[in-house]
């Protein structure tokens, strides 16, 4: 544990630290000699190695055109007596040519609570939907749905708490409810003067699964979030610029918020006999509508009551991935954003559709090298014609390996 | 939604109280309730606790290294007493996210709930330096140590004393499943030892370190292996490597587990003319192998059905 200490000091202020990456490299790769079996004095430690170059920008994404890092995550956690366990994730990212070091994992969570029952608390991701609470690097495309991208900043983590609960029957079950700081999902601000609640964000989630037979296996889950900062600001005028800004702005902030968020999601896994080493698929989709964000008084500010404006966005998508070989894997997947851009009087319909079909080579359970085309078509964004991106990605898992979630 | 919100937390409180309660008046369950990671630990856990509700997360058809973190399983280790597996990191890559899931204390730690059936025996080919260049490697040592009678009967000694921790008011009837079981298990191992030594000094080509305890027992030899490192699958670079061994050397089989591909092992027998010996992994590996006894013997017979076949080839030529 003694090497804890390599850790600059900012970093463990959970607040998001520009430091020169090339220093924390230096600094934390002593640490990796440790990457053993973990006990309680040695904490797990893993890297993530994620590196891209992409064709063409895409909207609402964080990867840029041309050569770049996707998330370089370095990761450390370990039981830390019979009830708590920690983790700590770092991720390194580029943007502008410019480093930032973030915290996107600080969190302890409970063991050893009776009945069910967990309680997490820090800074973690969120339970809602299927993909939110997985880690990217698990992902088999090279970036998230556009609902993601779009309502929840690619992924959503913050800091506060949650609470669940795990039925003790043959069916999984789990519920749980989060309570967070809300930052990263506040409508956009120009005025500056606008009082966002501190406490922001309220989730409640439910899961159900279980097998069907030997070879397949299913997970149904529907989420609640409600974002007390998520309306629209009333003074919000000619918002077109500063939401355009907002898209290349803060990476993980989301580009679209609104008061309620309701998310319903389902996966299906087969595997012949079961048996996941050689052939499997996953089948999932996600569905995603983000309502009441306009702001009261600009409800009446309408004339003569004509008020045919969308108070809400949604999104889908599903995804197909299928396991060929332990070598070899292609997923397909498609996906519809329906939003809504505030100008000064009204509402602008936008629509954002994209197929993507991937194909990963893996030469081992730790290495990924993956080749993406995509094809988007969209209606209202500002930079319509980019079509076809084609992204070359690699993933790669240095140390201990962490168990991946169904 | 509002409603939906309020609800849930409404539960969540009534749920809270309702299990304080519950913890304070919780009386000993009348049925233990056992989660075994491989059908042999359920095998084995059925000798043991006949009376005990046991569920296996995997079959014989299915890797053990490679199991998903799927809800069911979640929900069964929800409500285990008892979890055993076979440890030495067979399982790293699925049942830490089970515990973390599935929030049962009872089986969090090998103090209670939690038995590695490895931590009781000697391992083979434990390693002081590993490194993934070397592939899927446990440093703890191989650790499908269930081909191995004598180390069965030590984990079957090891486990009864862990029943009789978490279940004593029925402690005299485990102490007698286990007498009844040993007596059993000491008999057959004398007639699989008869069996092991007309198969000692066989060679054979297998796939993965599956049955390195089997072939210790019984005096065979694994010249090669289908893998070019373990947990990668044969590439056809490897396998053309194996063929000219093959056809060099007196091998007289491949030999793969229930839940291996089949077609390396295929290609590489029409090539070099030999016999594929499908083995049962694990309990319900085969038709035959419906308990550990069973099990055992289907293994054994497999083996030496090839063995006889090829001592009369040799006697005809």
């Amino acid at each position: 544990m003694k090497n804890l200490q390599f850790f600059p000091a900012r970093l463990s202020t959970l607040l998001p630290a520009k430091v020169s990456a090339a220093l924390v490299l230096s600094s934390l790769f002593p640490m990796l000699s440790y990457g053993q079996t973990p006990t309680l004095s040695t904490p797990t430690i893993s890297v993530i190695l994620d590196g891209y170059y992409q064709s063409d920008d895409r909207l609402l994404t964080e990867r840029v055109k041309g050569f770049g890092l996707g998330e370089t995550e370095l990761a450390l956690s370990t039981s830390i007596d019979d009830m708590f366990y920690g983790k700590l994730t770092t991720v390194f990212e580029s943007h502008d040519g410019e480093s930032e070091v973030n915290i996107e994992e600080a969190f302890m969570q409970t063991m050893a609570l009776p009945n069910g029952f967990t309680v997490r608390a820090g800074r973690f991701l969120s339970d809602i939907g299927y993909l939110n609470n997985q880690h990217l690097h698990t992902d088999a495309f090279t970036s998230r749905p556009s609902a993601y991208r779009a309502f929840l900043g690619g992924h959503y983590f913050d800091d506060g708490l949650r609470v669940s609960y795990i039925a003790p029957t043959d069916l999984y079950w789990l519920i749980g409810t989060e309570v967070f700081t809300g930052n990263s999902l506040r409508s956009a601000d120009e005025s500056g003067e606008r009082e966002f609640d501190s406490t922001g964000v309220y989730t409640a989630f439910t899961k159900m699964g279980g097998d069907i037979g030997i070879e397949s296996s299913w997970q149904l889950g529907v989420s609640y979030l409600r974002n007390e900062n998520g309306q629209l600001s009333p003074q919000e005028h000619d918002s077109e610029e500063e939401h355009v800004e907002d898209e290349h702005g803060d990476a993980h902030s989301a580009s679209y918020t609104g008061k309620n968020t309701f998310i319903t999601d389902f996966v299906f896994k087969w595997a012949p006999n079961g048996n996941y080493k050689y052939q499997h698929l996953t089948l999932s989709a996600e569905y995603f509508r983000v309502s009441d964000f306009i702001a009261a008084d600009l409800h009446d500010e309408k004339p003569n009551g004509e008020n045919n404006d969308k108070d809400y966005h949604q999104a889908w998508y599903v995804s197909g991935v299928y396991q060929f070989s332990p070598n070899w894997s292609a997923g397909l997947r498609y996906g519809k954003l329906a939003s809504q851009l505030p100008h000064e009087d009204y509402f602008e319909q936008q629509t954002l559709k994209e197929t993507e079909l991937s194909v990963a080579w893996h030469n081992s359970h730790f290495s990924t090298v993956r080749l993406e085309f995509s094809h988007q078509s969209n209606v209202g964004f500002e930079n319509a014609q980019n079509d076809n991106v084609i992204t070359v990605q690699y993933v790669m898992a240095l140390g201990a390996h962490s168990a991946h979630q169904f | 939604m509002l409603w939906l919100w309020g609800l849930t937390v409404r539960i969540n409180f009534k749920l809270l109280l309702s299990s304080i309660l519950l913890t304070l008046s919780h009386s000993a369950v009348a049925q233990l309730n056992i989660f075994a990671c491989e059908p042999e630990y359920a095998a084995l856990a059925k000798e043991l606790a006949p009376n005990a509700r046991i569920y296996s997360a995997t079959t014989a058809m299915q890797d053990p290294h490679q199991v998903q973190a799927r809800p069911s399983l979640i929900a069964k280790m929800r409500q285990a007493d008892l979890v055993i597996c076979a440890g030495a990191e067979l399982e790293i890559g699925w049942l830490p996210m089970l515990q973390m899931k599935a929030a049962n204390p009872k089986v969090r730690s090998t103090e209670q709930g939690l038995f590695f059936a490895a931590e009781h025996v000697d391992t083979l080919d434990q390693m002081s330096n590993v490194d993934r260049s070397m592939g899927d490697v446990h440093s703890q040592g191989n650790p499908h140590v269930h081909f191995s009678p004598k180390r069965i009967l030590a984990i079957a000694k090891a486990l009864t004393q862990k029943l009789i921790q978490l279940d004593a008011a029925q402690s005299n009837n485990y102490r007698q499943q286990l007498e009844d079981f040993s007596n059993r298990w000491q008999l057959a191992t004398e007639q699989w030892q008869d069996f092991a030594t007309q198969l000692q000094g066989m060679k054979v080509i297998a796939y993965h370190s599956s049955f390195r305890y089997l072939f210790d027992f019984s005096g065979i030899e694994q010249v090669a292996d289908l893998e070019p490192k373990p947990g990668l699958a044969p590439t056809s670079g490897h396998l053309s490597k194996l063929l000219k061994h093959a056809t060099q050397g007196n091998i007289n089989a491949i030999v793969i587990a229930s839940y291996q591909d089949p077609r390396g092992a295929k290609w590489l027998a029409d090539k070099a003319n030999l016999p594929v010996v499908v083995l049962p992994l694990s309990v319900g590996g085969n038709e035959q192998s419906s308990d550990l006894f069973s099990l055992y013997d289907s293994v054994l017979a497999l083996l030496q059905q090839v063995s006889n076949t090829q001592q009369q080839l040799s006697i005809n030529r």
